[in-house]
């Protein structure tokens, strides 16, 4: 291990690689439409944040690709480019950018663009996804967990209790395999998502139930506006749930030490 | 311990050819004594320009208590004292003179619990104690609430304190039992694994053994510290290397402090790294200079983690780094690069595997380090900032960034938790 080996770039291009093949698999299915609206959102995403960096010399990071991705992936089809770019600088400079950049937000700017898409633009439908883009959700979070980048504790969490819900009946098999696109793309980023480890294993099923929940009882939601909306509501519930873990722990060691 | 924590921490890779298990012995020909880092507190010079010391002998006295002493690490003939403003002093430069004889410390009172303290801090102990929180030499009139014996070392190229203790058996235990008097709470050892110190645990309830795992940040004082026994604003916890217990056991049957010590000579920019047995204070450039490589170099007492520049080998320190030193022009990349890339405000670390792993998984990584570069004291305070000095942050500072700022963002908070609570 070298010296700098784990700095913020390191992190950003380890979540790039894995969500290398699922982008790759969505690309090779959805042809050169989809491939324009990946470069669309890449454009404006970067734009974003070269604007900080000229006006705030705020470092740009490449963790743009990953929003750039997660966008593309999971707005709503056939937006239109001025909408899309309006969602974006929304998400993007709501969510991260006037935070003080990728490290410091406290929603993921992918979450915010799409709920402020799905919200904003109702009547536009929700993408679907084939089989195999799914399937390579398990590369993804086997990289993204085996290089540390990804919070293992998020992703087995949700993975746990989605299985519950499953078994019981809860989760169809479309809103399982979208969830898992969400959970790989934006839940599991480890800036936003919880960060004890505690708070990361309840954030994980947190998720894995609003979706349960919302599955159930939101009828006539699309699989991708369902795993978006809870994907919203736990990360904001995130440092509610550190706080609770800090407070445990804390008071675990006052009683052993009598200070912490 | 569980197999989880036991494998806890990181191997960061440093080049260096391998470390021979010699232990020469080696006195250097010039000798430095340095005022040891003190928040508050200064030495001055007791002897002048030209005056015969002893090896042992006090050479510089503490103001604010004068009980405590710096002394000599050789026999020798005292060169230059440099000075900064004030008359405090900065450094005692010593020619070795093989004929400057050895002093020798009476012992009549050392049983006493008041006895002992100023034959420590007579005989230049007291500066190879460090307490926590807020780092440095403790107060001489300080009651630690624990001791920590530091018998493992987990910092790349350090040496194996187990070697370094190796025949000293009756003299560690007896320093032990001198650390016992100066304590009301416990004194913990932290040793590798069972095989050290067997004896342990068995004679006496204060006296307990803390196992740590082999990979760094395991073996940092404060991270041990931080598990086994909280420092406190109200609780100091002084911790010291395992082969300065020996030490203090040696000069409490004999009467004379000895001043050999382990050290390993390693990094990236020798031809031949070392094992060998020297002083504190030992000039490094001629230890070094038969077996670096050519080119240019910086030599470092300390690890290559966290050692400082220096000439001489620093008061705690066993070890001593040589790395290749890069010239400027290697350094400057390309200036788009540098606009892209070096902008003002500095870059967020993020929270990964990595980074808890550089805190030895003993806290909550990332809340620690948020709450440092907010500036969020309290919460730091609960977290255990209070346990932890610049070197045990060291590891996790190499590993998130080229410019590190976790170790200066530490010092600074510690400093501002001293100042608003001293009162």
């Amino acid at each position: 291990m070298s010296r700098g080996l784990w700095s913020r770039e390191t992190v950003a291009l380890m979540l790039i690689a894995s969500c290398l093949p699922m982008t790759l698999s969505w690309l090779w299915f959805g042809g050169l439409l989809e491939l324009a609206e990946l470069s669309l959102t890449l454009l404006a995403v970067s734009m974003w944040h070269i604007v900080f960096m000229l006006l705030r010399a705020q470092p740009p990071s490449l963790s743009a690709v990953t929003t750039a991705i997660a966008i593309a992936m999971l707005a709503p089809e056939e937006l239109g480019v001025f909408r899309m770019v309006l969602g974006i600088s929304f998400g993007v400079v709501m969510g991260e950018l006037v935070f003080g950049g990728w490290g410091r937000n406290v929603v993921n700017p992918a979450t915010v663009t799409l709920s402020f898409l799905g919200f904003g633009f109702p009547s536009f439908v929700w993408p679907i996804f084939d089989e195999p883009v799914a399937w390579a959700v398990l590369p993804a979070a086997l990289i993204g967990m085996a290089t540390g980048a990804m919070p293992a504790a998020v992703v087995l969490g949700a993975t746990i209790f989605g299985a519950i819900a499953f078994m019981w009946g809860g989760l169809s098999e479309p809103v399982i395999m979208v969830a898992g696109i969400v959970l790989v793309l934006v839940v599991a980023d480890p800036v936003t998502s919880a960060a004890t480890t505690l708070g990361r294993w309840i954030n994980g099923g947190l998720y894995a139930a609003l979706t349960t929940l919302f599955a159930v009882g939101w009828a006539g939601a699309a699989p991708v506006q369902i795993a978006v909306a809870a994907a919203l509501l736990s990360s904001l519930a995130a440092p509610l749930l550190d706080e609770t873990a800090l407070a445990i722990w804390v008071g675990r060691r006052r009683r052993r030490h009598g200070r912490s | 311990m569980s197999a989880f924590t036991v494998r806890a921490g990181l191997t960061p890779r440093f080049t260096s050819p391998p470390i021979g298990t010699g232990a020469e012995e080696i006195v250097t020909e010039e000798a430095a004594v340095g005022a040891p880092d003190s928040q508050n507190d200064a030495f001055t010079s007791v002897v002048k320009e030209g005056d015969l010391v002893g090896q042992g002998a006090a050479v510089a006295r503490s103001r604010n208590s004068t009980d405590i002493c710096l002394v000599a690490p050789i026999a020798g003939r005292v060169a230059r004292v440099t000075e900064l403003p004030g008359h405090k002093l900065q450094e005692i430069l010593l020619f070795r003179e093989v004929d400057g004889g050895v002093r020798t410390h009476d012992l009549t009172e050392a049983d006493s619990e008041s006895g002992l303290r100023r034959l420590m801090q007579g005989a230049g102990l007291w500066p190879l104690l460090r307490r926590r929180p807020f780092g440095g030499m403790p107060d001489h009139a300080e009651t630690p609430a624990a001791i920590v014996v530091m018998a493992v070392d987990t910092r790349p190229f350090a040496p194996d304190p187990i070697q370094a203790l190796c025949g000293r058996e009756e003299a560690i235990s007896r320093g032990l039992a001198a650390l016992l008097t100066l304590t009301e709470g416990p004194v913990f050892v932290c040793r590798p694994d069972n095989r050290a110190f067997p004896w342990l645990g068995d004679s006496n309830d204060r006296l307990r053994a803390v196992q740590s795992g082999s990979r760094h940040p395991q073996g940092s004082a404060g991270i041990r510290i931080h598990q086994a026994f909280p420092a406190g604003l109200e609780a100091p916890v002084w911790d010291i290397h395992a082969e300065d217990v020996a030490a203090l056991g040696e000069l409490l049957s004999t009467g004379q402090m000895p001043m050999m010590r382990l050290v390993h000579i390693a990094g990236e920019a020798l031809r031949d790294a070392r094992s060998i047995r020297t002083h504190p204070g030992a000039d490094l450039r001629q230890l070094t200079q038969r077996i670096v490589a050519p080119g240019p170099h910086v030599v470092m007492s300390g690890s290559p983690l966290d050692g400082h520049r220096s000439h001489w080998l620093r008061h705690r320190d066993r070890q001593v780094t040589v790395l290749r030193r890069e010239t400027d022009a290697a350094r400057r990349p390309h200036w788009l690069l540098s606009a892209l890339t070096r902008s003002a405000s500095v870059r967020p670390a993020i929270p990964t595997a990595a980074l808890s792993q550089a805190f030895g998984a003993a806290l909550p990584a990332t809340p620690f380090i948020r709450a440092l570069g907010a500036g969020d004291d309290e919460t730091a305070m609960k977290l255990g900032i209070l346990s932890l000095l610049e070197e045990d942050v060291a590891l996790a500072d190499y590993v998130l960034s080229e410019t590190g700022q976790v170790a200066s963002q530490l010092r600074a908070m510690l400093d501002r938790i001293q100042s608003e609570y001293a009162a």
